[in-house]
């Protein structure tokens, strides 16, 4: 197990350093660099630019060297943990990202732990009672989550918390904690404010969810194993969970590996309509603005997620099922 | 209450299955006793309700069947209470969960997918006892051990802890057997209990069976579709068709004087080794092939001229041909040395024109791999394929390109599931079709006359043509994929088990429409298979394989009146006779699973160091696998 999980970790850094040059690639294709918009930008606000000050700032970020030394300092010094200036906010981009990962997090975490205490009980009722009224009913419940646009729902959740409970609109804390350290107040005004996005986020994510837990356990439902389990006098409830229930996780467990990334950069839109401090928007205003650093440092970041959320998935994967564990590959 | 009177009683049980628009009665008033200590057999084909009475017996019925009268009753000779009704219960009555795994049990038909993958032998065993006993764990690690131990696990501690991918066919039906069994049940329920397992191995099976039958005195329900099976285990037989039942009886009437006609269509329908050259299976249902004459004189030209009458020499050389694979070796991944495996080891035979030569096997033998590797669908490691046509011997195996396509008119497959080797989505006259067109035969005009043809050619109506698979039984697909088999006028047609998925009556069919094709349209044929009485019945000669190697071929008389080799015989002995005065001699199959079989064939047939083996002729064309040295007479004997 130790061998094969170094190995896999080892694999890892070919496809790291791959990602990193696409994404560098990427960044720079767009022609012209922060300086050009950031000296549109000026112009088209009627300022006066001076063009030893942006010579200056074009040596001083390095972008009159060539692209391979420019990528090489950016990908080095990802390893060191420094990923580069944020012309935009005029901090490094650690310090732009790390608060708003934070959030990210939280808002991602409890997200997929609504999902699932929804998805999971609904879709295992589902299966078991399959074209029962109680079936068709959450079915279609679910499928008008999937079905309500995101930003709809954000929209309307924010007016009715407002209205019923007097939480402050946008954003994840009360207006006066923002940029506060974090205290007891903090933190009970975040549990307030997280909700909508974990509901809104959640929705359309629980009702794919939804269909996939019955989908995935119907199959499972009608092996033999199963009426095994019933012929050997199992109740019903164990028999579920043992047997079925357990086989159909495998799938869940192999899609760890995209949800995380998934729920990341899933939420942008939700997060911007929400005015949520969280890394969504921060990807898009930085895309749009040519701050190649920053969304480059940020592209990484998902890709590096991705990459961990697959290795996640896999060992747990082969803990789970000894036919992954123990079967080895077979080859010509 | 004594053990007087019956265990069971089934009386006038009704089954319905509610399906789209309507109800399926699946079972129409049903009655049968069984007694304590007593195996009844339930004899049907598929379809005849019989598995729908079992789990009817245990409840265990899927959600949309339901018992719509009638009553089970059930006498536990261990229990005061009076007879239950298991029929009248609740879904959810506690009883029925004491019944179930507790007082009665079941043997399913297919080990693999009866168990679960995740969770070892052990613990599903165990699971059994812990449900229905109070238990300390160590004790019921102990006790699931000993059933181990007792239904033949060569290492009970071992296979506590091992997974059911981990077993062969018969450990894992052996690891279910001992689930049945470990809670002491008076019934077990057997539902096709070796129809999945090879022959020696549902020997050993059938042996075990009747050894703890005989031993804890258990009644055993048995249900099969295998008249063999039948007459080696039962003692009262119940023969059930259509949901109703069409005769009963103690097993010597059934066989000495079976009465109804349905039984005795049955019994004509099996192929045995006791039938003449020219004798016939005798369908239960007989597909029509009416305007048969007329479509064959149209059709057999057109075969004639893509192949020469006559040949010089045999149609279909192979000659040492081997087909190694790598597995990779160990767990977790490791990237340890890879194992080599020889799934074809040095195999040779020839095939004349016009001939069938039958290749039997156990799974896992090689059998299929051979049958691949002629076929090009996979490469070989060694060996030569060599193919008379076009006027001299062409070699398979190099062929490429253009030259490949040719070859692959002339050698077409009749595969083994019929169900899963039909395209779902697309209709029959397309899967007819698809052949012609990849290699452009004809205008699109004349591809739908040989459809045509070839529909009528394997008994189908041609109006059929635009229905999808689905709307077929599992014999009438089969029919589609020899008209498929047919559509390019090949040579050479290799038939892959082509029976072993259907029903006995259909098989009669089958088999039948196969022989027919063969000698009016001058087909070559190999024909494999596990079942020696099919082979027996279809072949003109036979060829014997086991583990990867060929170990003896002969004409079919010569392989049954004079097996050579220990192999041959063991097979052979292995076959259970629907036949009262032949019954298995069970003692003969260790009940242990013996790792490898080749262990106790003797020094004359294993590779020794002052020789190898080789292909020896002991008759005129009749050739066995041995050690080089040793002297034909010691084989003769």
């Amino acid at each position: 197990m130790l061998a094969y999980i170094v190995r896999r970790i080892l694999y890892m850094i070919p496809t790291l350093v791959l990602t990193s040059i696409l994404v560098f690639t990427l960044i720079e294709l767009p022609p012209g660099d922060y300086l050009e918009s950031y000296v549109n930008e000026l112009l088209a606000a009627g300022e006066t630019v001076d063009p030893q000050r942006i010579e200056f700032l074009r040596e001083e970020y390095g972008f009159d060297k060539p692209v391979w030394q420019r990528y090489w300092q950016w990908a080095t010094g990802m390893l060191v943990g420094d990923f580069g200036y944020s012309f935009e906010y005029q901090l490094p981009v650690r310090d732009v990202i790390g608060d708003r990962l934070l959030f990210t997090i939280i808002v991602t975490f409890f997200t997929i732990i609504f999902t699932w205490l929804i998805a999971f009980p609904i879709g295992i009722y589902s299966a078991t009672h399959q074209y029962s009224w109680g079936d068709y009913g959450l079915t279609f419940m679910g499928l008008l989550g999937l079905a309500t646009p995101n930003f709809l729902l954000a929209l309307i959740m924010m007016y009715l918390a407002n209205q019923w409970f007097g939480t402050s609109i946008g954003g994840l804390v009360d207006p006066q904690y923002v940029g506060k350290p974090l205290s007891w107040g903090k933190f009970v005004s975040v549990l307030e404010h997280l909700w909508i996005p974990v509901i809104v986020i959640g929705t359309s994510g629980t009702a794919a969810m939804i269909r996939r837990v019955r989908a995935n356990l119907l199959d499972e439902l009608r092996r033999p194993y199963v009426t095994t389990a019933r012929a050997k006098g199992v109740p019903e409830f164990k028999g579920l969970m043992k047997y079925p229930f357990r086989m159909s996780l495998n799938f869940f467990i192999a899609d760890i590996g995209s949800i995380l990334p998934q729920v990341i950069s899933g939420a942008e839109i939700v997060a911007i309509v929400l005015s949520l401090e969280t890394t969504g928007p921060l990807l898009i205003q930085a895309l749009q603005s040519q701050d190649m650093y920053l969304a480059g440092s940020f592209l990484m970041l998902l890709g590096f997620l991705t990459v961990i959320g697959v290795l996640i998935s896999d060992i747990a994967l082969a803990i789970l099922d000894p036919r992954i564990r123990l079967q080895g590959g077979v080859s010509r | 209450m004594a053990l007087t009177g019956n265990l069971l009683e089934v009386h006038d049980l009704h089954v319905s299955f509610d399906i789209q628009g309507g109800q399926v009665d699946a079972v129409k008033g049903v009655s049968f006793n069984v007694a304590p200590g007593k195996v009844v057999a339930l004899v049907g084909e598929s379809g005849s309700g019989k598995s729908v009475i079992a789990q009817s017996i245990l409840r265990i019925l899927p959600r949309n069947g339901r018992i719509v009268s009638g009553s089970i009753l059930f006498n536990d000779p261990a229990s005061d209470t009076d007879r239950v009704d298991i029929a009248g219960l609740h879904d959810k009555d506690p009883f029925l969960y004491k019944l179930r795994g507790g007082r009665v049990s079941m043997v399913f038909q297919e080990p693999m997918t009866a168990l679960s993958p995740l969770h070892t032998i052990g613990n599903q065993i165990e699971e059994a006892l812990t449900i229905h006993q109070k238990i300390e764990s160590g004790k019921a690690r102990k006790e699931t051990e000993e059933i181990l131990d007792l239904v033949g696990f060569p290492d009970p501690q071992r296979g506590y802890t091992m997974y059911p991918f981990e077993l062969s066919g018969g450990l894992r039906q052996r690891a279910v057997i001992a689930m049945a069994l470990i809670c002491n049940p008076a019934m077990v329920i057997a539902d096709e209990p070796t129809t999945a397992l090879d022959v020696t191995v549902q020997a050993q099976i059938l042996g075990l069976m009747k050894r703890l039958q005989s031993k804890f005195s258990t009644s055993i329900l048995l249900i099969t579709h295998d008249l063999g099976v039948v007459a080696n285990m039962a003692d009262e037989v119940v023969v059930i068709y259509h949901g109703e039942i069409m005769e009963t009886g103690q097993v010597e009437e059934i066989f000495r004087r079976p009465q109804h006609p349905y039984l005795k269509a049955l019994m004509a329908a099996v192929p045995h080794f006791d039938m003449k050259p020219d004798e016939r299976l005798v369908s239960l249902r007989d597909a029509g092939r009416e305007n048969d004459a007329a479509v064959i004189q149209k059709l057999a030209p057109r075969f004639k001229s893509s192949a020469p009458e006559k040949i010089e020499g045999p149609h279909l050389k192979v000659s040492n041909l081997r087909k190694e694979y790598y597995l990779s070796k160990g767990s977790w991944f490791g990237t340890g040395e890879q194992r080599k495996i020889v799934a074809v080891d040095d195999v040779s035979f020839e095939i004349n024109k016009g001939e069938c030569l039958g290749l039997v096997g156990e799974s896992g033998c090689g059998k299929t791999t051979v049958s691949k590797l002629i076929m090009r669908a996979i490469d070989a490691t060694a060996g030569s394929v060599m193919l008379n046509s076009d006027g001299g011997m062409q070699d398979v195996l190099a062929k490429s390109g253009q030259d490949l396509m040719t070859y692959r008119r002339r050698v077409q497959m009749i595969f083994q599931d019929p169900y899963s080797s039909l395209n779902p989505r697309m209709t029959v006259q397309n899967i007819l079709r698809e052949p012609l067109e990849i290699h452009g035969r004809g205008k699109s005009e004349e591809q739908r006359n040989e459809i045509v043809d070839l529909m009528s050619l394997v008994g189908l109506d041609p109006r059929f043509l635009n229905r999808y698979p689905h709307s077929f039984s599992g014999g009438q697909r089969q029919r589609i994929g020899i008209a498929r088999a047919l559509a390019l006028h090949p040579e050479l047609m290799i038939c892959d088990e082509p029976v072993s998925a259907l029903d006995v009556s259909v098989q009669a069919q089958i088999l039948n429409l196969l022989n027919d094709l063969r000698t009016e349209l001058g087909l070559t044929s190999l024909f494999i298979s596990h079942n020696l009485a099919v082979v027996n019945y279809v072949a003109d000669r036979i060829a014997v394989m086991c583990q990867g190697k060929l170990v003896e071929i002969a004409s079919r008389e010569q392989l049954f009146n004079n097996p050579c080799h220990p192999y041959t015989k063991s097979l052979l002995a292995a076959v259970p006779y629907p036949d009262l005065d032949r019954l298995l001699d069970f003692e003969k199959f260790n009940y242990t699973s013996s790792t490898n079989a080749s262990d106790a064939w003797g020094a004359g047939f294993l590779p020794s160091e002052q020789g190898a083996l080789a292909s020896l002729e002991i008759d005129r064309d009749h050739y066995v696998l041995a050690n080089e040295n040793i002297e034909l007479k010691e084989l003769r004997v």
